[in-house]
């Protein structure tokens, strides 16, 4: 089944025309990049995909299901990670998790949450407030939430743009360990080239509100004649 | 499972929340408790110094319209604050991504803003007793429908501070701490609306509050209560809770519609 498929989005604020015409799917187990540069599109099409922007035009179907009409339902199966979103930093670690354990309204909100505590490897962290912990700790809190109703489409807004490359590097290798693991369909957007190429099966690039381009890292070098993805992204952003 | 179950869980959700928050929060319980205190010791020596002065009835009067003046006015801040704790937190996509309902959600809100109405209120009315020896349950089994009347009025001025954060941006937040005191005024808390000019008399009449603190005044000056005028300011809150809900409603929509939910992310 299709985990997404988005169809002809467009919307416009004002005189802006921030998407113009997008069409995409995400198959089950499939990881989806979108690349472009800043103002491109990406996280309005991201929020429309989440119900946080009423497109002005298209439709955004999960799991077979239109978004507008079965809100509830597909959101629960549903969810989002972005490095610009944060959490309530005076609640601890677990409390945040049972917090979103009860929102996804799970039946065993404490038994998902010490799993993923363990997953994540967050142990030693549970009794600390968010806002105590480092950037990386907060990212993976952050994961950890995303996970909590095992989605069968996780959305991640540029998920490692506040992490050094080490840690970057072992939450991408998680996210690969997890969809490799779960069969979890993913939609991601990003600017690290490199987190792209290695995550993402099949890559939209998005410039102006439109997919000029689409395909894996190596089909995309290949069609632009260049060795890399970097390279195709400035090929790209630069007409 | 059962939808009303899951439902439940997502409204619990919601008041695990605010506990939490509370609970880490020092000084948000001292505020539970502070400002109510701080009003009840003022108005309480005022109206002490009035009855020394020869004025019938003021102790009761002044200090049962700050009482209930507080469960109104609480009922308000509380449910505007859980939701603006979400805007500071910038944590506001996180709850709207969820499958909560805007109904879970404000029942969310509504249970834990109630449960420190409560608890200041109580604190309050202790207090009353001790100090001035006034009894909130002198006013009777008439008090049940003003806090009922007052709790709603609040709320629905709540929910319309919510809505005009959602509709306005976060810069609109200021409504969330003036928006009952706009009502003040003419919710005739320490006069008689008879006091009122007459443009001012007219506003109130459409404030259910107003004849709430009237029927109070009456109660405590030894009068019965016009339960007629209890069922017009029942009728005037249903209005402002329709009201509220239909402006939260549309403000959701022009904020999905012109991407300002998004903003609370920024």
């Amino acid at each position: 089944m299709t985990a997404l498929e988005v169809r002809d989005l467009r919307k416009r604020f004002r005189a802006v025309t921030a998407v113009d015409g997008i069409s995409f799917t995400v198959g089950d187990g499939e990881v989806v990049g979108l690349l472009g540069p800043n103002g491109a599109g990406k996280t309005t099409t991201l929020h429309m995909v989440l119900g946080l922007i009423t497109p002005d035009e298209g439709t955004v179907a999960l799991f077979g299901k239109d978004l507008q009409r079965c809100r509830t339902e597909v959101l629960s199966r549903v969810n989002f990670a972005a490095s610009y979103v944060s959490m309530p930093g005076v609640l601890q670690v677990d409390e945040l998790l049972n917090v979103f354990a009860h929102l996804y309204g799970l039946r065993r909100p404490r038994r998902r949450v010490a799993e993923l505590i363990d997953l994540l490897d967050l142990g030693p962290l549970r009794r600390q407030q968010f806002r105590f912990l480092s950037s990386g700790q907060q990212t993976r809190v952050q994961l950890a939430k995303a996970l909590l109703n095992e989605p069968g489409l996780l959305v991640l807004d540029e998920p490692t743009a506040n992490l050094d490359p080490d840690i970057g590097d072992r939450v991408r290798a998680m996210l690969l360990d997890l969809a490799a693991r779960s069969g979890r369909a993913m939609l991601i957007t990003s600017h690290n080239m490199r987190e792209v190429e290695r995550m993402c099966d099949r890559i939209h690039f998005v410039q102006s509100g439109r997919i000029v381009a689409t395909g894996s890292a190596g089909e995309l070098a290949g069609e632009y004649g260049v060795a890399d993805l970097e390279e195709v992204f400035l090929k790209v952003a630069r007409g | 499972m059962l939808a009303w179950e899951v439902r439940r869980r997502r409204v619990v959700g919601v008041v695990l929340r605010d506990l939490y928050s509370l609970r880490h929060n020092p000084p948000r319980m001292i505020e539970v408790f502070f400002w109510p205190t701080l009003e009840l010791v003022l108005w309480g020596y005022v109206s002490l110094f009035l009855a020394s002065q020869q004025v019938p009835a003021v102790v009761a009067v002044l200090l049962g319209g700050v009482l209930l003046w507080q469960v109104l006015y609480r009922s308000q801040g509380e449910l505007s604050m859980a939701f603006l704790d979400d805007v500071w937190s910038r944590n506001l996509l996180n709850t709207f991504v969820t499958p909560l309902t805007t109904g879970e959600y404000l029942t969310g809100l509504l249970l834990f803003g109630a449960l420190k109405t409560t608890l200041g209120a109580a604190m309050m009315s202790l207090l009353a007793l001790a100090l001035y020896g006034f009894g909130i349950l002198s006013i009777g089994p008439a008090l049940v429908p003003f806090m009922v009347l007052l709790v709603l009025m609040g709320w629905a001025l709540g929910v319309i501070a919510i809505a005009t954060v959602l509709r306005f941006g976060a810069s609109a937040q200021v409504i969330a701490w003036i928006l009952s005191f706009v009502f003040q005024p003419f919710a005739a808390v320490f006069y008689p609306v008879s006091i009122l000019p007459a443009p001012m008399q007219a506003i109130a009449a459409l404030v259910p509050a107003s004849y709430v603190f009237e029927n109070l005044r009456t109660l405590l000056t030894g009068g019965r209560p016009d339960w007629s005028d209890l069922v017009v300011a029942a009728a005037l809150d249903a209005v402002y809770v329709v009201v509220a809900l239909v402006y939260l409603a549309a403000a959701l929509r022009y904020a999905r519609r012109r991407g300002r939910l998004s903003r609370f992310g920024d």
